[in-house]
């Protein structure tokens, strides 16, 4: 090669050199560094947290609005990661499992702690919260605070957000037709039939009776159950409705299963004829514009119908516990008895209800495997956020994700007011909340080993199956049962049983 | 028009020049040093990402995981996550449903065999070795199988494709779309039309929208309550047509999708390759006289034959990964119906079942690389031959 | 004469030209609407969106920049680190695999190979030792060495009783075969892999991946871009001493600059666009566009506002690089060459 060449190739060389040196920049810089014990404002100087969450606005938004706060006051600087949401859970497991542990805190859903806590990954916050007096643990309603925060007796989890179902109805049209709000499923499909088909919204266009999210590997797993749930569970929170405590069977080879699966479909009648592959956001979108009379969702759809951005049926929104049934699982027979005072001890009118707290309400938690400082200051981060100075105002803010799960936070209807609902509607929504909250009977998600498998593979595919006609109902019945059966057998029947018994708290 | 006179002026040089050549050519790089210069560092690269993953994963289809105590263990089982598959209870999900053959299945079933058994004798007359003659009935054997599995999923009555034969049907239709498209834009924008700068920007556009968005993009699209689609199936008559409730309906969205998004990849490929033809054999033959078909078809189409080969095979493999669109549309719905190989794989895989997933994974490695090597065997063979 | 004149000697006749406008236009329509339905809606409200659809900004509906000050104003640095993000991953990989896999390319087109199966066999054999060594815990530099020392004893001792060859069909064969195996069967031994190299959460990660599974496309194309120059400009040059080098930069690669563009735009988009293993290779500071786009399905459903905006920046820069690089496609630069 002559020297021209040479001194080419080394230019060439330097070149791409500073490149990679360039592009290989942005490692994550560990810079946890002690720091001697201060208080106040010093008290966490110089740690910084990492805390993982969903890209939001949802969620994130309130961690990332409240970080300058929080380091302002306690001197730990926040640091708030994003992913897609759908894969949420497995960058947690992957980071956790690799033992990567790039992250110091979490805000999951709760629901995910059958798979995080037996192998270790979460820290034990019971004494914690016990010694903790500003965040106010007993105004956290019972179930959040004694079901889903908690797991085997200990706590682990810090709920900033109160997850269940209620079913939402036009108010306006149901008070001009002088009706109640469902109280039953077939009170439900009533209402449906009578305004499918009808305009409601004064656009021309016909609308729709009832929306629910149907679509596959979306939310139509818990939707459906939370139709079955009514069904399948009346003597309080710890009988399950997912399994036979005692044996490990699962609940779905009985009349009970069977009548409710067929009411989730008969709802389809009343819908958008691509019902089945709406998700939780197109049905919302259309309640919110007012083409569905009657939906069945979370918490959103309230402060979702008073922001103008978003919603046309601004005050003309009602919410109502989850519709139960007359009539509940006999477990020891299969067959579907009418309730009386032992069999439903919680009904309400000679109705039993339970409304089903899907997915959980999101929740902060913190990962064991970090340094005792971040620890320190990642859980007083998360008691910050739920602490009720934070937490209330949160709530009442739509963009924030966050429902109420506080006691406090639905007996003072003056904040919703202020966000811009009326006062009727305030006393509505909060009633149909309160009630939720307030209910002995209110359903567990399915907190074991594989839950995502139960839920996510096993039913998800076999009630879309179901709903598109590919399966009968027995079938579809019989491939939930052999599924389950399946995972159940492969994890070991006793732990899962045991699992099961833990995460309902049986044994306390 | 005689294609060997007319490529004699090419660089192709008859067989004196093929031994002229292949003299030069070894004097260019003659040495060792040379040609490992050339070639280490793309495989080692190539080695260096994929040696562990393969082998992983080929350990993880043969095993199932358990989360435990600090980590995580895999059981191994053996063969046990793919005898599921083929003939356990996730059989549906895979093959699908088979149902007893009707006469149109029959008669399906009896031509294709005939078809596969002359392509058979005639290989043995030519002259095959043995060993070629294993392999063809090797291949064989499974192009009849694939044909008796399509036969009892999609022609007989009651039969409801799995996710392989869904996988089968998207990549087919597909890419023989995307290829006569592809080929067609390519061709009418190299004939000097005024404007075609503009055609070729725009064409190129959908490829460069990321999967992801793409499949977002069309889930808006065909959204029968937010979708701009609405007056269009009304003036056809089709108001009432939910297309997401029935299977085909959903499948052909998914291809629709594939296709738009594709079709530019052949495109920008093809168009390169017409572009780069030699400009004076085609004036030759316009000088003779030949019409613009007669010049495609004898002059073009064999120049840019295995670039043709090759995007084809390049958008073959890429083809059976297809994932965004039916993850996206419709999660795989309704049922399983738009479920390709490759969701089928991610829903077991995000779900924690890592050992199914990778038996899918692998089951799909074994068919795309049977494909392949058919492919590459029947078709780049002979190109390469003319 | 201009070479894109001499193309068309002859005209299409009216017919034929209106026929091929149709088509041309056709499919125009069919290419832009989507896209014109992306651009509206991040003109829109989500009210506006979920009521039904509306197509003309200004007739049906009143255009809002709310989505676009979100993207921008409220989420600025958020939005900026993984454009940056993608911006540098993209173009190294690309230039990374187009350098590395244009050198195959050519190799495999001019160099004859004839590995022997029997060692290459043996180099898989202990690359497998190596891999199981390190997975069970050997420490990776043991675990290379002692590989190293079997393929040398085998090597010496047992590697003459291989005859069996490979061709430069099959070593092509199995680079497009690393393409198979769909990303979600590969991300966790991925991730694990350069965890152990302490380079999660690194552009550079993300680089190397992306050149690597690349890497294949780009030998591929160019090989029969290659194969197809003619070998005369080449040979005249290795008669007159220039090195393989010399011969591939000077003559061959200015030769071959259609098919390099169109392969850099290729493999371009191909990275530019890569989702799975973005996602897990990436945590706080290496996340890419496509990350951002998928993120816009959060609790809420798809926020189709937000990501219509997101995707409408991430095609801008990838179109301005085709327009820019149009002109070199459609060059036809062996018109001149051969003549000379």
């Amino acid at each position: 090669m002559t020297k021209r060449q040479c001194s080419r190739w080394a230019a060439c060389i330097a070149v791409v050199s500073v490149l990679l040196a360039a592009c290989s920049s942005g490692g994550g810089g560990d810079n946890q560094s002690q720091s001697t014990q201060g208080t106040g404002a010093d008290q966490f100087k110089g740690v910084e947290v990492t805390v993982l969450t969903f890209t939001g606005p949802q969620i994130a938004e309130p961690l990332q609005r409240r970080a300058p706060d929080f380091s302002q006051r306690t001197g730990a600087t926040i640091k708030v990661v994003t992913v897609p949401f759908a894969d949420l859970y497995d960058k947690i497991l992957t980071d956790l499992a690799t033992g990567t542990n790039s992250y110091d805190a979490f805000v999951f859903d709760p629901q995910w702690m059958g798979d995080f806590v037996p192998p270790g990954y979460l820290e034990d916050i019971t004494d914690r919260v016990k010694a903790d007096q500003a965040l106010k643990w007993d105004d956290i309603a019972p179930f959040f605070r004694d079901f889903s925060a908690s797991y085997k007796g200990r706590t682990y989890t810090i709920p900033l957000d109160g997850d269940f179902q209620m079913v939402y109805y036009r108010s306006d049209l149901l008070q001009r037709d002088g009706l109640k709000p469902p109280a039953t499923w077939d009170d439900y499909l009533a209402i449906a039939q009578r305004y499918n088909g009808k305009d409601l919204n004064d656009d021309g266009k016909a609308d729709y009776g009832s929306c629910i999210a149907k679509k596959r590997a979306a939310q139509s797993y818990w939707m459906s159950w939370s139709v079955a749930g009514s069904y399948l569970q009346a003597e309080g929170t710890s009988q399950g409705a997912f399994f036979d405590v005692n044996s490990m069977k699962p609940l779905v080879n009985n009349q009970a299963f069977a009548t409710a699966l067929d009411v989730y479909k008969q709802t389809t009648q009343y819908a958008p004829k691509d019902e089945l592959n709406l998700d939780v956001g197109d049905t919302r979108g259309l309640f919110t514009s007012g083409r569905c009379a009657l939906s069945a969702d979370w918490g959103d759809i309230g402060t979702l119908a008073i922001d103008p951005k978003t919603s046309t049926v601004k005050d003309k929104v009602g919410a109502v516990i989850m519709p139960g049934s007359k009539k509940v699982l006999d477990r020891a027979s299969g067959t579907l008895v009418d309730c009386d005072a032992t069999r439903c001890p919680h009904a309400i009118d000679g109705v039993n209800h339970a409304p089903f707290s899907a997915f959980g309400g999101w929740s902060g938690a913190i990962n064991a495997a970090v340094d005792q400082k971040v620890k320190d200051a990642a859980y007083a981060f998360l008691s910050f956020m739920s602490a009720p100075e934070q937490s209330n105002l949160d709530v009442t803010l739509g963009k924030t994700g966050f429902n109420p799960y506080r006691t406090s936070q639905f007996e003072d209807t003056d904040l919703w007011v202020k966000a811009g609902m009326s006062k009727e509607g305030a006393d509505n929504y909060l009633g149909a909340i309160r009630d939720s909250l307030q209910s002995p009977n209110m359903i567990l998600d399915l907190r074991v080993p594989k839950s995502a498998q139960y839920q996510g593979v096993v039913l998800d595919t076999a009630v879309a199956q179901f709903l598109a006609g590919e399966l009968t109902r027995d079938q579809a019945i019989q491939q939930i049962e052999q599924g389950w059966e399946k995972i159940t057998d492969e994890e070991g029947r006793d732990d899962q049983k045991a699992a099961y018994a833990d995460s309902l708290n049986i044994q306390r | 028009m005689d294609a060997a006179s007319v490529a004699g002026g090419r660089g192709r040089p008859g067989a004196a020049g093929e031994a002229a050549r292949a003299r030069s050519q070894a004097s260019l790089g003659a040495s060792f040093a040379v040609r490992a210069a050339f070639i280490w560092p793309a495989l080692l690269a190539i080695l260096f990402v994929s040696i562990y993953p393969l082998l992983a994963s080929l350990y993880i289809s043969l095993s199932r995981l358990k989360l435990v105590r600090g980590g995580f263990e895999f059981r191994f089982v053996g063969l046990d996550n793919f005898r599921e598959l083929l003939v356990g209870g996730e059989q549906g999900n895979f093959l699908g449903v088979l149902r007893p053959l009707g006469p149109v299945g029959w008669a399906v079933m009896a031509a294709g065999v005939a078809l596969l058994g002359w392509g058979l004798v005639r290989a043995w007359r030519g002259g095959a070795s043995v060993a070629g003659m294993v392999f063809r009935a090797l291949g064989a054997l499974l192009a009849a199988g694939t044909l008796w599995l399509a036969a009892r999923t999609l022609l007989a009555a009651g039969g409801r494709p799995g996710t392989a034969m869904v996988t089968l049907v998207y990549v087919l239709v597909g890419i023989t779309a995307q290829f006569l498209l592809g080929l067609g834009l390519a061709y009418l924008l190299t004939q000097g039309l005024p404007g075609q700068r503009f055609f070729r920007v725009v064409f190129l556009l959908p490829m460069m929208i990321t999967p992801v968005g793409v499949a977002y993009m069309f889930r808006m699209l065909t959204d029968t309550g937010k979708g701009p689609l609405q007056p269009l199936w009304a003036a056809v008559g089709l108001s009432d047509f939910s297309w997401v409730n029935n299977p085909w309906g959903a499948r052909v969205a998914v291809m629709v999708g594939d296709i738009w998004q594709w079709t530019p990849f052949m495109f920008i490929i093809l168009l390169a390759a017409l572009e780069a033809q030699d400009t004076d054999t085609v004036e030759a033959g316009m000088v003779d006289g030949a019409n613009r078909w007669q010049i495609f078809r004898h002059i073009s189409l064999p120049a840019i034959l295995p670039v043709c080969a090759t995007v084809v095979l390049i958008r073959l493999i890429e083809a059976f990964k297809i994932i965004d669109l039916p993850n996206i549309l419709t999660n795989g719905g309704p049922g399983t119906a738009t479920e390709s190989l490759s969701l089928h794989a991610y829903i077991r895989w995000r779900t924690l079942d890592l050992g199914q997933s990778a038996a899918v994974a692998y089951s799909l490695l074994f068919i795309v690389t049977v494909a392949a090597l058919a492919y590459v065997n029947l078709v780049r063979r002979r190109i390469a031959e003319e | 004469m201009s070479p894109r004149r001499r193309r068309s000697v002859r005209d299409l006749p009216p017919a034929g030209k209106l026929a091929a406008y149709l088509i041309l236009v056709g499919w125009a329509v069919v290419v832009l609407f989507p896209l014109y339905w992306l651009v509206i809606t991040s003109f829109k409200l989500p009210v506006q969106v979920n009521s039904g659809p509306v197509y003309l900004p200004f007739v049906d509906f009143q255009p809002s920049l709310d989505a676009w000050r979100y993207i921008f104003v409220d989420l600025r640095s958020d939005t900026l680190r993984p454009y940056v993000n993608t911006v540098v991953v993209a173009l190294s990989s690309s230039v990374l695999a187009l350098v590395l896999g244009s050198a195959g390319a050519y190799a495999l087109a001019r160099f004859p190979y004839k590995p022997r199966l029997g060692m290459i066999a043996l180099v898989a054999g202990c690359l497998a030792l190596v891999a199981v060594a390190v997975a069970l815990g050997m420490p990776p530099a043991v675990a290379v060495a002692v590989a190293a020392g079997c393929f040398a004893i085998l090597a010496a001792t047992i590697g003459r009783r291989f005859r069996r060859t490979l061709s430069n069909g099959d070593i092509a064969f199995w680079m497009i075969s690393q393409r198979i195996l769909p990303p979600v069967a590969v991300v966790i031994p991925i991730y694990v892999l350069f965890q152990h190299l302490r380079l999660l959460d690194t552009r550079t990660a993300l680089i190397i991946t992306y050149a690597a599974t690349n890497l294949p496309i780009v030998v591929w194309l160019m090989r029969d871009y290659f194969a197809k120059l003619p070998w005369e400009l080449e040979e005249a040059a290795v008669v007159d001493g220039a090195s393989a080098f010399r011969v591939f930069r000077s003559i061959t690669l200015p030769l071959s600059a259609p098919g390099l563009v169109a392969t850099f735009l290729i493999v371009l988009v191909f990275a530019w666009n890569e989702y799975l293993l973005a996602l897990f290779l990436s945590s706080a500071d290496a996340q890419t566009m496509p990350l951002t786009v998928a993120a816009q399905n959060a609790t809420r459903g798809p926020q189709w506002w937000y990501m219509s905006v997101l995707i409408q920046i991430m095609i801008l820069p990838v179109v301005a690089l085709a327009v820019a690089l149009e002109r070199v496609v459609s060059r036809g630069l062996l018109v001149g060459a051969v003549k000379g």
